[in-house]
């Protein structure tokens, strides 16, 4: 199995295109409480990703588990594989520090480091990883993921100001640079734009179709358009009372919301559901 | 209370006035409120009475010996000359010799406990520092005394063999005689300081560890999902976040070292001379100088040792002051208001 994906497999650094993600039976628990069963998805490369459906169905859950976030939290457990470019990333010899460069994240919440700099905000991850660059790279990586994250224009004369000094929907893309300043294969957005206003959504929305040529994205939204417009692939996740989520359709995001299989998908995506 | 506007409405409605509300608080929380006022109020009163007793007391002191009490070195009340600038000297190197032993192991304890210790022995490492605050100074300095000094003087004259043509490792006395002078490395103001810090160390690490344990979750997650080591989470995060905390909570310690008595009583040898030499035996601090000579004094020279206490306390005070300022100024102590 591994054969057939290896032919894509690029680990070299200034790679240029994303990587795929390949969840196999992914379940997940919060102490004893189980909130994911047997979650198997395929996030092919260079393809936008969108998981939908109701609060508190696991998306988020799912989603921190591609990236290793999940084990951060003391009682959460999990079992499955997920397979970037066709090797688990839960296998024993993979560093963790490793993985979550490859695999960067953008949070619901704007979380840049607000002491520093904007122009160290986007480099941080170099630094935190130990990766040297020279100053003139530096200068032209800043440049370079401020411009792909829509930012550039804004801040290229406050580069010194602290990253606290920005509105939320500055913040934001600012944390978006800073994850591609790592140059990951893979980008996790989780709701990016659930606290931003209607310009600064559409900018990230923006940034996603810029960047999707690089990168893999997979993001949780709650707004059916926002999904409907930047996404290919689609997921819909749903918990029924009292058991854990799953996901009850996967597919083409075209076919999920006008043709979707599902009862509950086509309730969910024209919003008749509870 | 209900708004009237009488007539006035029809000629003038330009006039406008404020609305008065009811009151913002039930009186459950007006109570709460006024006992609280009166403790904090009466907490400030009895500093403040205690300040105005030891001013009181020391102005026939500053007006016999004016500025000379502060450099006079020696305190020889039956010669009467009496100042405190050697016992003021003392008493800020045996405190730094504290810190400088106890700011690392706080340091290092505080990211111990809140970033690295699993979850299982967190709350049994916790309990065992605050129990090393319910240790009583006296059993501190016996401590100090009986177990460290012996070997305390290995490493003081060590220091001296290696380091020694650094000023403040320098001990008047040849480090490479055959048989060296052990007396001359004991009851120093670093043997005190080993064991001030171990009393000032679990008040540093529980502000310390206190503050660490507030840096943001989102900024954590945000440095660990770049490929962050969690050591790097902390450099990155936690620390910068703590500055605050770091620098009150040593600010905190260092007053509180200012202070301490019955341990130096216990292990330093009385000495008068102006010098900085941590490693050398003899040495003073203004709290020991107080206990020491307290039982013998005539109401003169108590009066005096009051006066090197007013002077102790102004010193604390200034301390504890502008380590709430920095605490409460920084990024962390603006939230734990
Ligand atoms: N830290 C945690 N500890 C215990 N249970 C948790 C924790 N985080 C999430 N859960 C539980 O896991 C389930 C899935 O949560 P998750 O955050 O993944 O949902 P979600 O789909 O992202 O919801 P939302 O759309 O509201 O963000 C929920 O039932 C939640 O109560
Ligand atoms: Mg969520």
């Amino acid at each position: 199995m591994t054969a057939t994906i290896d032919t894509s497999f690029n680990q070299s650094q200034g790679h240029t295109s994303g990587g795929t993600l390949e969840a196999r039976q992914v379940s997940a628990w919060f102490g004893s409480n189980k909130v994911l069963e047997q979650v198997s998805l395929t996030m092919p490369a260079n393809t936008v990703t969108a998981l939908i459906g109701p609060s508190g169905c696991g998306k988020s859950t799912f989603l921190r588990i591609l990236n290793r976030m999940h084990e951060l939290i003391g009682s959460a457990q999990l079992n499955g594989e997920v397979l970037l470019d066709g090797q688990d990333i839960y296998a024993s010899g993979h560093r963790i520090t490793e993985t979550r460069k490859r695999i960067g994240m953008v949070f619901q919440k704007p979380n840049p480091f607000p002491a520093m700099s904007i122009a160290d905000n986007v480099t941080a991850g170099l630094k935190l990883t130990g990766t040297k660059v020279s100053r003139s790279e530096r200068e032209a990586l800043i440049e370079r993921s401020l411009s792909r994250a829509g930012l550039w224009k804004e801040v290229k004369d406050r580069l010194r100001e602290p990253g606290a000094a920005l509105s939320g929907g500055q913040q934001q893309r600012l944390c978006i640079a800073r994850s591609l300043a790592v140059e990951p294969e893979v980008l996790l957005m989780d709701e990016p734009c659930s606290a931003l206003d209607p310009t600064s959504t559409r900018r990230v929305e923006e940034t996603i179709h810029e960047i999707r040529e690089q990168v893999t994205i997979v993001i949780v939204t709650h707004n059916m358009q926002q999904a409907a417009r930047v996404s290919q692939q689609c997921a819909f996740f749903l918990a029924e009372l009292g058991t854990p989520g799953g996901i009850v359709e996967s597919g083409a995001t075209e076919q999920i919301f006008n043709d979707p299989r599902d009862p509950r998908t086509a309730d969910y995506v024209n919003g008749r559901f509870g | 209370m209900t708004v009237l506007l009488d007539s006035d409405e029809s000629t003038s409605p330009v006039v406008e006035q404020p609305r008065t509300l009811g009151p913002a608080s039930p009186t459950s929380d007006k109570v709460f409120h006024g006992v609280t006022l009166a403790i904090g109020i009466t907490v400030l009163v009895i500093m403040g009475a205690i300040g105005v007793f030891l001013g009181l007391q020391s102005i026939p002191t500053f007006q016999r010996y004016g500025w000379g009490f502060f450099t006079e070195s020696q305190w020889q009340p039956e010669k009467d000359i009496l100042g405190i600038s050697a016992v003021l000297l003392g008493t800020f190197t045996i405190a730094l010799v504290a810190l400088a032993i106890a700011f690392p192991l706080a340091l290092s304890t505080a990211i111990f406990i809140s970033e690295f210790a699993p979850t299982r022995i967190r709350s049994f490492l916790v309990s065992m520092v605050d129990l090393m605050a319910a240790v009583p100074s006296i059993i501190w300095g016996l401590w100090g005394f009986f177990l460290i000094q012996p070997k305390a003087i290995h490493i003081a004259h060590w220091l001296h063999t290696h380091l020694g043509f650094i000023p403040i490792f320098q001990v008047d006395t040849d480090p490479d005689a055959a048989i060296w002078a052990q007396s001359r490395y004991a009851a120093s103001a670093f043997v005190a300081g080993i064991a001030v810090a171990m009393m000032v160390l679990p008040m540093a690490a529980a502000v310390m560890r206190q503050i660490f344990s507030q840096a943001p979750a989102g900024e954590r997650e945000a440095a660990l999902a770049l490929g962050s080591t969690r050591w790097g989470m902390v450099r990155t995060v936690v620390l910068p976040f703590g500055r605050g905390g770091i620098i009150g909570g040593t600010m905190l310690s260092l007053g509180r070292a200012l202070g301490e008595t019955i341990a130096v009583v216990l292990i330093i040898s009385p000495a008068f001379d102006i010098k900085f030499r941590p490693l050398e035996v003899g040495s003073e601090s203004v709290s020991a100088l107080i206990a020491g000579r307290f039982g013998e004094a005539t109401s003169n020279q108590l009066k005096a040792l009051l006066t090197a206490g007013f002077v102790l306390f102004v010193i604390t005070l200034i301390i504890n002051t502008l380590a709430a300022m920095i605490v409460s100024r920084s990024r962390s102590g603006a939230l734990t208001d």
